[in-house]
């Protein structure tokens, strides 16, 4: 299911590509893939591929009874969690570097393509994939220490994360998709519809974005693996 | 010694039993776990905070000279017509509100009982898969049903009452026909998803996603194919902007996007059956190992 | 010699609800069989001996060493947890090597490991199947085998033959008997005496969270020959039945069930009792429909034992 969620952006790039080529669409492809960028990867399929496996990192050991067959081997249980936090990253880091390549590719290559332009794509990944770290960390935050950690989690992702950002100020740092949205390119009105997405923000410095991300993803994994190394949990029935 | 029995045939003489309103206690069940969930009660009760404002909209719309500081420069919202019962039915708040609901106590609906693998255990009643879906199904009608069809119901009644005459009625002849068939649509809609996100795992967590997920991709979708496009089509991918273009061809009013509503509803409609035909398939007695 | 498993003063409760309590014991090499009713402390026990509960107050140690968040002694411990939960997308071969990956060993030591555990439970021929496929028999299997494919020196296994049929009761029994034999300290927990006694003469008795009593397996058995018997005896001719029984010196009492055609003799000398309906029913036409001993399980000697 979430493949294919991850892939209907590539399945988008393709009808916009079709569309394109046909000559309805004279806007270029980086701009098209800004937007997808902006509206579908950055605000929509890092959190929810972050919230599913994040808040099921403990959960799902819990619900399914299977938790003693790990904390009964010679690994500590900080381990355990650190293991399962870099197994899902992995797993979700495929689903979002592939198929933001793959969309960027099918909407820029053509006979001006240089490889220069692959950098910009790779940018473009690096800072998604500073976002689902640091989401995927928090939500196994929420994971090790409730045990229903969904609608909170659901709460943060979709609710929070989205009003927050248009507050003026230093209230708008107070969520990840600000400093992603600060290392970003900026959007100016003349750049898009989606102009509105970044109204108020107030950029942080790029250096200074990168390194609150990874203090985000490491405050809460090391959060995570000290409450799960501490705290009892029982199987429920 | 014992003698060996005889096996014998024997005629069974019973009689069967009239067939029993056999999904009502599937409901039951599911309403009572729901309501035993962590937190749904207030989540439920903060649920009806939209129809309160609305039910004090139209205190205040009878009442406009005794609340004209309030009321000056915002009469359009104290005009009581099909569109202030069409925006209650398709306000944002509430859906959300009821995809949380159903996130809490409707997700696991059949997704639990795949879990614990009680499906077999339901058929080995006297019970047919109707029953069972219809029994599973009546958990998100109740919920989806006290959202909206009994608030808009009520919200029609106090404005007959406050007026203290039949004039609106006389002004609005189909409104309440619109108010119940819009609803009942809604309550089709909504109990078709939640029951299809809920086959379509047996992982409580995953169906909350997809439901969120689901809802939340409809709408970015359909953004960025506006964008793209440029089309009022564009609508067409969104389940929020289908039903707010179903509720406008339900209350008569100018709907919000430039098509035809009853593609919306064509749409919605062809969902819903794709849904029953899914979850029907989905839910077995037995399960297959592949 | 150190001790294999050591709890001192072990207490755990769960809200208000008792788990164990104040359970001092010491366990050596050998089969050692936790015995009690359901919901008498023997998983809470077992989950505290493997590190998965802490306790309220107390200690567990196995060689000397504290189990909680210790992670170096889970090297020498298996656990066979009760609940019949897997990975179940997983093989049974591949959700060996994963586990067996965690103990450090190399991918090919950790393969070899896994068949051989998979060879002990016989289930090499269906390893390559999901675990979702597996029948009772083999998930208990496969469960034993996650526990044992380490060669760990202590081996706790909560309810390990429950609900299994009569051939694959004897393939586990076999299997940890097998370990016991190589000098290991096995504790197993169940409620059911026929199938502790097939394994072991050592048990533990646990009831309401304390161990009320420790020893030889014929212990138990003493105490329910001398804690009198009920045997319900369904026949036609009950009434006949219990007027040949009625002269037996060994027949405490006798009650009529005359609407279910019963009756049910109470004896402190089963064996004899038994004999002589033997002899009865070889000697005259008698009917028996059903035979059926009450209070011939555990539940009655636990009451016995606590005084009910």
């Amino acid at each position: 299911m979430f493949f294919l969620l991850s892939s209907a952006s590539v399945l988008l790039a393709v009808i916009i590509r079709g569309y394109q080529l046909a000559g309805h669409w004279t806007e270029s492809g980086q701009i098209i893939f800004q937007n997808i960028l902006m509206v579908f990867f950055l605000q929509f399929l890092i959190v929810i591929l972050s919230l599913f496996y994040g808040t099921s990192l403990v959960t799902e050991e819990l619900e399914g009874k299977t938790l003693p067959y790990l904390t009964s081997r010679p690994v500590s249980r900080a381990e355990i969690i650190i293991g399962k936090y870099l197994a899902s990253l992995a797993l979700t880091s495929i689903m979002l570097v592939s198929t933001v390549l793959i969309s960027y590719l099918i909407l820029n290559i053509d006979r001006d393509f240089r490889l220069k332009d692959l950098w910009t794509v790779a940018r473009y990944s690096l800072v998604l994939w500073l976002g689902l770290a640091a989401y995927l960390s928090f939500f196994t935050f929420l994971s090790t220490w409730l045990s229903k950690p969904i609608l909170l989690g659901l709460a943060f992702g979709f609710g929070w994360e989205n009003v927050i950002q248009y507050f003026p100020g230093t209230t708008q740092k107070l969520s990840v998709v600000h400093y992603l949205k600060s290392l970003l390119p900026q959007y100016t009105a003349a750049s898009g519809r989606l102009s509105f997405l970044f109204i108020r923000l107030e950029p942080t410095r790029d250096w200074l974005s990168v390194l609150i991300l990874i203090l985000i993803t490491a405050i809460f994994l090391a959060l995570a693996a000290l409450l799960f190394s501490f705290k009892e949990y029982l199987m429920q029935d | 010694m014992t003698s060996i029995r005889e096996k014998g045939y024997h005629h069974w003489e019973g009689q069967f039993l009239e067939k029993q309103r056999t999904f009502w206690p599937i409901t039951r069940t599911g309403l009572k776990l729901a309501f035993g969930r962590k937190h749904f009660k207030l989540f439920y009760t903060f649920s009806f905070i939209p129809a309160v404002v609305y039910a004090v909209i139209i205190y205040i719309s009878e009442r406009l000279e005794d609340f004209k500081s309030i009321s000056q420069g915002a009469e359009k919202i104290f005009q009581i017509n099909p569109n202030f019962f069409k925006s209650y039915l398709t306000l944002d708040i509430l859906y959300f509100a009821i995809l949380l609901l159903m996130s809490i106590g409707g997700a696991g609906l059949l997704a639990d009982d795949f879990r614990h693998k009680a499906v077999q255990l339901y058929f080995a009643r006297p019970l047919t898969k109707a029953d069972y879906l219809l029994g599973k199904a009546g958990v998100v009608i109740f919920f989806v049903g006290t959202l909206t069809l009994i608030p808009a119901v009520l919200l029609y009644l106090l404005k007959l009452l406050f007026a203290g005459s039949f004039g609106f009625f006389l002004a609005y002849p189909g409104l309440i026909l619109s108010i119940i068939a819009c609803s009942l649509f809604l309550i089709l809609f909504f109990t078709a998803f939640v029951l299809l996100a809920s086959s379509l795992s047996n992982n409580r967590n995953y169906v909350i996603s997809i439901i969120f997920g689901l809802y939340f991709f409809s709408e970015i979708l359909r953004g960025i194919i506006s964008v793209i496009f440029r089309s009022p089509l564009s609508a067409l991918f969104s389940i929020t902007a289908n039903l707010k273009q179903v509720a406008a061809g339900f209350f008569q009013v100018k709907p919000p996007y430039d098509y035809p509503w009853y593609l919306s509803f064509l749409l919605v409609s062809l969902f819903c059956l794709l849904s029953y035909l899914v979850i029907k398939h989905k839910v077995r007695g037995v399960e297959v190992i592949k | 010699m150190r001790v294999a498993i050591e709890a001192r003063n072990l207490s755990r409760w769960y809200g208000n609800v008792l788990g164990i309590s104040e359970i001092n014991l010491e366990i050596n090499p050998g089969i050692t069989a936790l015995l009690g009713p359901n919901g008498a402390g023997k998983s809470t026990f077992m989950k505290i001996l493997t590190g998965q509960l802490k306790a309220n107050i107390g200690e567990a140690r196995i060689f000397g060493e504290k189990v909680w968040n210790n992670t170096h002694i889970f090297r020498h411990l298996g656990f066979c947890p009760e609940d019949d939960a897997f990975y179940e997308d997983l093989s049974g071969f591949e959700f060996l090597c994963g586990l067996l990956s965690l103990y450090g060993y190399s991918q090919a030591e950790a393969r070899g490991r896994a068949r051989q555990a998979l060879d002990l439970v016989e289930l090499s021929d269906v390893g390559g199947r999901q675990v979702r496929s597996y029948s009772r028999g083999m998930r208990q299997r496969i469960k034993i085998a996650q526990a044992i494919a380490h060669d760990p020196d202590v081996l706790i296994l909560d309810e390990p033959l429950s609900g299994l049929d009569p051939l694959s009761k004897r393939r586990i029994i076999k299997v940890i008997k097998e370990f016991k034999n190589a000098g290991k300290t096995i504790v197993v927990s169940s409620h059911i005496l026929p199938e502790v006694e097939a394994l072991t003469s050592e048990i533990i008795l646990i009831h309401q969270g304390k161990i009320i009593a420790r020893g030889d397996i014929y212990f138990i058995r003493d105490l329910i020959d001398t804690h009198p018997h009920m045997i319900r005896i369904k026949s036609p001719q009950f009434r006949q039945l219990a007027k040949s029984m009625a002269s037996e010196d060994y027949l405490l009492k006798m009650a009529f069930e005359p609407e279910n055609q019963a009756v049910v003799f109470e004896t402190h000398d089963r064996d004899r009792f038994f004999n002589r309906l033997n002899e009865l029913l070889l000697s005259s036409p008698l009917v028996i429909d059903e035979i059926t001993s009450p209070d011939d399980n555990l539940q009655a000697v636990f009451d016995y034992l606590v005084g009910k």
